[in-house]
C-alpha cells in the first residue's frame, strides 16, 4: 500500500517533469505551428546560464529568471534571423532548428567543457510508510501546475495573449485590424524559449547541466506534443500526465526498459486512433 | 565494369597493404573522440597519448627515432573509426593503433587492424572479453573490478546488493560478475534495474531499491542523464542507510558533476585515481598539469593510453623492431611498467594487463580518498578464456553466458 501511494506520488512527479520539459514546445508548435527541434538545446542553455549565474553567486531562486531572460533574448534572435524567413515551410524550420540544435550542442562543448560541477538537489526528504521520498521532485508537481496556470492566464488575461492568438488562427484578418503579427509572433518564440530555459534552470538539481542534456529531453517533449494535437495547454497537459505517469508506473512495477517501451507503444497507438491528436475534436482552444 | 574497377581497387588495396607492413618506421596512429558525446573520454585519452609520445622522444625515441603521431577525431562516431582505421594503416602506414573507447568502436576497428596484421592498443575500462592476436588491452575489466568491489562491499556493507546498470553489455555484463562475486563471497542480488541511456528521471528505481532493502547498490551509471541517478539517490535520504558502489565512478569525472552532498561517500572501484600516491604518479601530474592544466582530474582512461603507448615503446626497443610479429612476441615476452597506477604487466596469454585495483571514497571536494589498494591484480575471466600464446588464431569477444 506504501509502496503503490509512493509509486502514484512519484509517478505524477516523473509526468511533472515531462510536462515542464514540454510546454514550451507545445507553445511555439500550437502558437506558430513551427516544430522547434532546438528545444532540447534552450533547456540545455536554461541550465547552463542558471548554473553560470549560481557560480557568479547568485542565488539559485533568483538565477532562474536570469536563466528564462537569457533563453528568450536569444529566441527572440533565432526568431528575427533565421525562423521568420521559414514561415509555412515544416519541413525547412525543421531543418533549420536541427543544425540549429547541432550548433548550440557544439558550442556548448567548447564554452563549457564536456563536465561541469552540478548544484546538487536540497537534502530535503520525507517519509510515506517505510519509504522515502526527496522533496524536490514531489515539488515539480506544483510546478508543472504553476506554470500551466501562468500560461493560460498569459494567453486569455493578456493583450498580448489575444493578439498572439488572433495572429495565429485568422493572421490576415489580424493584419487587417493594425495587429504586427511579425512582432507578435517574434515575442511568442521568444516565450517558448524562456519556457524552454525555465525548465532547464528549474530541472538543473534534478538534471545536471551537460551539453547533451537537451536530447534527453526532446523526444519524449516532441511526442507529448503530437500526442496533445490543437489544443495546446489542457492536450499537452493531459497528454504528459497520462503518458508520462503511465510510464513511470509501468517503470516502477516491471523495468525502466519496460517503462520506456509503454511510452512509445502507447504513442503509436494513441496516434493510431487519434491521427490528429486526442485533442482534435475537443471545443476548447487551449 | 563494375566487376573489372573493383577488382582493379581491390589490387591496389592489397598492393598498399603489403607496401604498409614491408616499410619499417615508427609512425603510430591515434583514432580517439575529440568533439562529441564522448569527448569527456577521448581528449583526455589524446592529450595522453601526445604526452607519453613527447615523453619517450625526448629520451631517444624507439629504435633510435622519434616517434611519429597521426592523429584523428572520431566524432563519437562508429563509422569514422573504420574509417579513419582505414585512412590510417593504408595511406599513413602506420605500424602501431591506439584508439577507441566504447566497446563496439573496439568491434569495429578490430577486423580492421587484424587484417592489415598491426598491433592495436585499446585502452579504457570495459566489460570484458576481447580476445585477438594482435589486440591489446591496457584497460580494466569488469571481471577485474568487481572481483575485488563485490568482495569489498559485502564485507564492509553486508550481503544484500542491488544492481543499477545501463541496458547494454556494458551494464548486462558487469551484472553478470555481481551475482557471480556476490555468490562466492556469501552475498545475494535482492534486486537489478536495468537502465536506458535517456531515462532521466528515477524515481522507479528508487522505490524498487526501498522495496528490494539492500545493504549497498552496485549503481554503473553511464553518460549524463544516469549521473543524476546519483543526485536523486542522495536527496531521496537513501545515502545514509544504503552503501553505494560503482566501477565507473569517476572515469568520466562524474564525481566533479555531481554535488558535494551527493558525491561523498559514494565508493568507486578503478585502476587509477588521480589521488594515487607514488613517485611515478606525481612526477606524471605534474608533467600534465603542467601541458594541459588543472582544470579537469585526470581520468583512468587517460592513464589507460599512457601506459599502452609505453608497452608499446618497450616491445619495439626490445624487439629492435617494428615489425608486427616482433612486437607483439616483445608484448608476449612478459613486459612490465611502473606506471602512474603502479606497476603494471602485461598478461602474455590474454594480452590485458595485471594491474592494482584501487577502491576509493568520494570526498566533499568533488575528489577521491583512497581507501584501499589490490596489486597486481589479473583480469580473471579474460586469463581464464583467452590463451593467445596456445591459439594464436582466437578472435574472439568472450561474454560470461557461452
Amino acid at each position: 500500500m506504501d509502496y503503490f501511494a509512493t509509486v502514484l506520488i512519484s509517478s505524477l512527479s516523473s509526468a511533472s517533469i515531462l510536462l515542464i520539459a514540454t510546454l514550451g514546445l507545445a507553445v511555439v508548435f500550437g502558437l506558430m505551428g513551427v516544430i522547434n527541434l532546438a528545444h532540447g538545446e534552450f533547456i540545455m542553455m536554461g541550465a547552463y546560464s542558471a548554473l553560470t549565474a549560481t557560480q557568479l553567486g547568485i542565488p539559485f531562486i533568483l538565477a532562474i529568471p536570469v536563466a528564462v531572460l537569457v533563453t528568450m533574448v536569444f529566441g527572440a534572435l533565432v526568431e528575427i534571423i533565421i525562423i521568420r524567413r521559414l514561415y509555412g515551410r515544416l519541413f525547412d524550420t525543421m531543418l533549420a532548428t536541427w543544425g540549429l540544435s547541432l550548433a548550440l550542442y557544439q558550442g556548448a562543448v567548447l564554452i563549457f567543457g564536456s563536465v561541469s560541477p552540478g548544484i546538487g538537489m536540497p537534502q530535503i526528504n520525507f517519509n510515506v510508510g517505510d519509504y522515502t521520498l526527496a522533496a524536490y521532485p514531489i515539488f515539480m508537481i506544483l510546478v508543472a501546475a504553476v506554470m500551466l496556470a501562468g500560461i493560460y492566464a498569459l494567453l486569455t488575461r493578456t493583450v498580448y495573449g489575444m493578439k498572439a492568438r488572433a495572429a495565429i488562427q485568422v493572421p490576415d484578418m489580424a493584419r487587417a485590424i493594425g495587429i504586427d503579427s511579425a512582432r507578435t509572433n517574434t515575442l511568442t518564440f521568444a516565450i517558448g524559449c524562456g519556457l524552454a530555459g525555465f525548465a532547464g534552470a528549474i530541472l538543473l538539481p534534478i538534471v545536471p547541466a551537460t551539453p547533451s542534456m537537451g536530447f534527453a529531453f526532446v523526444i519524449k517533449a516532441f511526442l507529448t506534443v503530437v500526442i496533445a494535437g490543437p489544443v495546446t495547454l489542457a492536450g499537452s497537459a493531459l497528454a504528459a500526465i497520462g503518458v508520462g505517469t503511465g510510464a513511470s508506473v509501468v517503470a516502477s512495477f516491471m523495468t525502466s526498459v519496460a517503462g520506456d517501451l509503454f511510452f512509445f507503444i502507447l504513442t503509436v497507438v494513441l496516434l493510431r486512433l487519434y491521427p490528429l491528436g486526442v485533442s482534435a475534436k475537443w471545443r476548447i482552444k487551449l | 565494369m563494375k566487376t573489372i574497377l573493383s577488382g582493379v581497387c581491390a589490387l591496389a588495396l592489397t598492393a598498399s597493404l603489403s607496401m604498409g607492413t614491408a616499410v619499417a618506421g615508427t609512425k603510430i596512429g591515434a583514432i580517439f573522440d575529440l568533439t562529441g558525446g564522448l569527448n569527456i573520454y577521448g581528449i583526455q585519452q589524446n592529450n595522453a597519448l601526445q604526452l607519453a609520445v613527447e615523453e619517450i622522444n625526448a629520451n631517444g625515441g624507439v629504435l633510435g627515432e622519434p616517434i611519429e603521431v597521426v592523429s584523428y577525431d572520431a566524432q563519437s562516431e562508429l563509422s569514422k573509426y573504420t574509417q579513419f582505421a582505414n585512412t590510417a594503416i593504408l595511406r599513413d602506414k602506420i605500424t602501431a593503433l591506439f584508439a577507441g573507447l566504447t566497446s563496439s568502436s573496439r568491434e569495429a576497428i578490430r577486423p580492421i587492424v587484424r587484417k592489415a596484421n598491426i598491433p592495436y592498443f585499446y585502452s579504457s575500462l570495459y566489460e570484458g572479453g576481447a580476445c585477438d592476436k594482435v589486440t591489446f588491452v591496457t584497460g580494466s575489466s569488469a571481471s577485474q573490478q568487481m572481483s575485488k568491489l563485490i568482495e569489498w562491499g559485502v564485507s564492509t556493507y553486508g550481503p544484500k546488493i542491488y544492481i543499477m546498470a545501463p541496458d547494454y553489455n556494458f551494464g548486462t555484463i558487469s551484472a553478470h560478475w555481481v551475482h557471480e562475486y556476490a555468490t562466492r563471497n556469501g552475498g545475494e542480488v535482492v534486486g537489478e534495474d536495468f537502465l536506458p541511456l535517456t531515462v532521466s528521471d528515477y524515481a522507479p528505481t528508487l522505490q524498487k531499491i526501498q522495496a528490494a532493502k539492500p545493504d549497498f547498490v552496485v549503481a554503473l551509471p553511464v553518460g549524463a542523464n544516469q549521473t543524476g541517478f546519483l543526485e536523486q539517490f542522495a536527496a531521496a535520504g537513501l545515502k545514509d542507510r544504503i552503501g553505494i558502489v560503482s566501477t565507473n565512478y569517476g572515469s568520466g569525472n562524474q564525481q566533479v558533476v555531481v554535488s558535494p552532498q551527493a558525491g561523498k561517500g559514494i565508493i568507486a572501484s578503478a585502476g587509477y585515481f588521480m589521488e594515487v600516491a607514488n613517485d611515478q604518479n606525481a612526477e606524471f601530474v605534474k608533467k600534465w598539469q603542467a601541458k594541459y592544466g588543472t582544470d579537469t582530474p585526470i581520468v583512468s582512461g587517460a592513464v589507460d593510453v599512457w601506459n599502452a603507448v609505453h608497452l608499446w615503446a618497450l616491445a619495439v626497443n626490445k624487439a629492435n623492431s617494428s615489425e608486427t610479429e616482433a612486437v607483439i612476441s616483445a608484448l608476449e615476452s612478459g613486459l612490465s611498467f611502473d606506471a602512474p597506477n603502479g606497476k603494471v604487466s602485461l598478461d602474455s596469454k590474454s594480452h590485458h594487463l595485471n594491474q592494482n585495483i584501487y577502491i576509493a571514497e568520494g570526498n566533499a571536494d568533488h575528489g577521491f580518498d583512497i581507501l584501499v589498494t589490490f596489486t597486481d591484480v589479473p583480469a580473471v575471466f579474460e586469463a581464464d578464456k583467452c590463451d593467445l600464446v596456445k591459439d594464436p588464431g582466437l578472435a574472439e569477444h568472450f561474454t560470461p553466458e557461452s
